[in-house]
């Protein structure tokens, strides 16, 4: 089911939403002297507009769901930031996340919202769903309880659930409809951000195409940015504007969604691309040999050349940086030789 | 309130049973309130009277009606047997959530506390603050002994169920959206842990009444106070057994089953209330 939508083009302005700057984050574990360091996001580099959808892929481990929680400044020990920054800029205010942290806790959920994996447990079985709206949203609004009602009870309508939810406990609630609520609550203060962490995994197709429009509908009316992961594909053609592919902890390759699977330049990102059923083709699929590192101990050099038939000797002892090339950037010493290979 | 109990009352046997046994009980008990004789005379009847129309549950040995013995009996051992449990509930409820939200050095000072009270021996501890206060011995310093040394499973039990709820998505989100410590752990955490404080509770509070009279038929409280305990410690004293003052004993042993059973049946029945799953399955909806 891969279907490349054909994007708005996005209006480009001069400041980014948000711009992360050569962002370390290791899992550091000091366990009966034995000192453990897991490299999960690795001097990453991202900027993203406004107004934009950008997805990161990547397969399972490769560090996707560390760099999204370092990027909300949600992170808990032992996972720390050890090099580099996360900036927001909601309204011409330039926001540190690890540097002002007072200014960061009011800016949540106001500005910037977060859907969490697993987020069809986000509302607390225990209580009514009119309280999870409550707690989470009701401060940062500044409204009195009449309008705040009204508000939510508006919002609701618009994402298409009857308001009378509200009054309902989550498991009197279809998996879908706790979803859809999931998104509800993180979408109505209206925040300039959103970050989501795989927020259709566990849904069905139908259910899942239905929380992309909404997702989709969301966004383009509040104009909104949103960085999402999932290691779907299909996910990631059907509402991302860019696409950031993620490999050990590394940004290896980010472009356009539609150049990324037409004109994959890193030879992981091509065989992910490949890797993807298209109707009518019979052709035998082959698994890449090897599998994702350890990232307690990654390769030297690029991380990916154990499993690189293109690898090379510098491939073994230089790591590539990050360069702009065709439009988008990518990580590879041969990225130039891709399309002849 | 009244919807609810009325709803309570309609779809839940065991609620109704427990309430009319528990009601019962507590509006005999708070009859005493208008006994004819003060609850502390003695030798103002006819001694060892068998149960008639006049003195329906018969007089004691020391000339005292055992129907107005027992009403204020109940009363004063129900008031010590919820005095202990809010008290020691109240601990357990701080502690228990406490340790388990905040973990590290929080947890390991607070269990550290914990596990020393849970293998100290309650009944000796008991006897001995006894033999030291003596004369200055009263129900509120009994109590709040009882209570000091009666919360400390269950404050392990609520850790457990913090500790789980720690990690819990709507946990997080919680701590995303800017919930401070103590909101999270009254309006997200407590309603979860509610159904257990109120089975501990139940628990508590029959472990407190039964301790209550375990210390009073030993003679190790205040025995001119009337408690279910204390009545039975007379009883003795006076061999009520093998003068054949049987209505003594029995009616007491008889009063104390009854609230027993009538709070057990509401403890478990008011879970259902506070849990909204297995409410909504017996009701249908």
């Amino acid at each position: 089911m891969l279907t490349v939508v054909e994007k708005t083009p996005v209006s480009v302005e001069a400041k980014p939403v948000l711009r992360v700057e050569g962002l370390k984050a290791y899992y550091q574990m000091n366990y009966f002297g034995v000192r453990r360091e897991v490299r999960a996001v690795d001097d990453v580099s991202l900027t993203i507009k406004r107004n934009e959808i950008y997805g990161i892929a990547g397969e399972s481990s490769s560090g996707k769901s560390s760099l999204i929680k370092t990027i909300a400044g949600a992170i808990t020990p032992p996972l720390r930031v050890v090099e580099g920054s996360v900036k927001f800029d909601f309204g011409g205010k330039e926001l540190d996340v690890y540097a002002q942290r007072p200014a960061m806790k009011a800016a949540r959920w106001k500005h910037l919202s977060y859907v969490m994996q697993g987020s069809m447990n986000v509302l607390n079985p225990v209580r009514k769903v009119k309280h999870a709206f409550h707690d989470f949203a009701f401060k940062h609004m500044g409204l009195s309880e009449g309008e705040f009602r009204a508000k939510v009870e508006s919002h609701l309508q618009r994402i298409g659930l009857d308001p009378r939810v509200l009054e309902s406990y989550p498991h009197q609630l279809s998996g879908g409809m706790r979803q859809r609520l999931t998104i509800g609550l993180a979408t109505v203060c209206e925040p300039e951000f959103i970050i989501a962490d795989e927020p259709t995994t566990a849904l069905d197709v139908l259910v899942q195409q239905d929380v992309l429009a909404l997702i989709k509908g969301v966004q383009q009316r509040m104009g909104s940015s949103i960085i999402f992961v999932t290691h779907d594909m299909t996910v990631h053609a059907a509402i991302a504007d860019r696409i950031g592919i993620v490999y050990a902890g590394r940004l290896v390759e980010e472009g356009l969604t539609l150049d990324v699977f037409q004109r994959p330049q890193h030879p992981y990102t091509a065989h992910l691309i490949a890797s993807l059923p298209r109707i009518g083709d019979t052709r035998k699929r082959v698994a890449l040999g090897g599998k994702p590192p350890n990232l307690a101990d990654p390769p030297s050099g690029c991380r990916f050349h154990p499993r690189c038939p293109l690898a090379i000797d510098k491939c073994k002892t230089d790591n590539p940086p990050l360069e702009a090339r065709n439009n988008g950037r990518v990580a590879c010493w041969r990225a130039g030789e891709m399309e002849a290979a | 309130m009244f919807k609810i109990l009325r709803d309570l009352l309609r779809y839940n046997i065991e609620f109704a049973i427990g309430f009319i046994l528990t009601l019962g009980v507590f509006l005999f008990a708070l009859a005493h309130f208008w006994a004819p004789l003060p609850d502390t005379a003695i030798y103002l009847l006819p001694p060892d009277m068998p149960p008639s129309a006049e003195y329906w549950f018969g007089t004691t040995s020391r000339g005292q009606d055992v129907l107005w013995q027992m009403s204020a009996a109940i009363w004063n051992t129900m008031l010590f047997g919820l005095t202990v449990t809010i008290v020691s509930r109240l601990l357990a409820v701080a502690v228990g959530m406490i340790s388990g939200y905040l973990g590290g050095k929080w947890d390991q000072v607070l269990m550290t506390i914990n596990d020393t009270m849970i293998a100290l021996p309650n009944l000796p501890i008991l006897l001995l603050v006894y033999f030291v206060m003596r004369d200055s011995m009263s129900w509120p310093v009994l109590a709040m002994t009882a209570a000091l040394l009666g919360w400390n499973y269950d404050a392990r039990l609520i850790r457990s169920v913090t500790l789980s709820l720690r990690s819990r998505e709507f946990t997080r989100h919680a701590v995303f959206a800017g919930m401070s410590v103590p909101q999270i752990l009254v309006r997200q955490h407590l309603p979860y842990v509610m159904p257990v404080i109120f089975f501990t509770a139940m628990n508590n509070l029959i472990w407190a009444i039964g301790l209550e009279v375990t210390l009073s038929v030993l003679g190790f409280s205040d025995i001119n106070r009337p408690t279910i305990g204390g009545m039975i410690y007379w009883a003795n004293q006076h061999q009520a057994i093998i003068a054949g003052i049987w209505w003594w004993m029995a009616f007491p042993i008889i009063a104390v089953v009854l609230l027993f059973l009538g709070l057990f049946l509401l403890a478990i029945s008011v879970n259902e209330y506070i849990d909204p799953r297995s409410r909504l399955s017996r009701m249908g909806a």
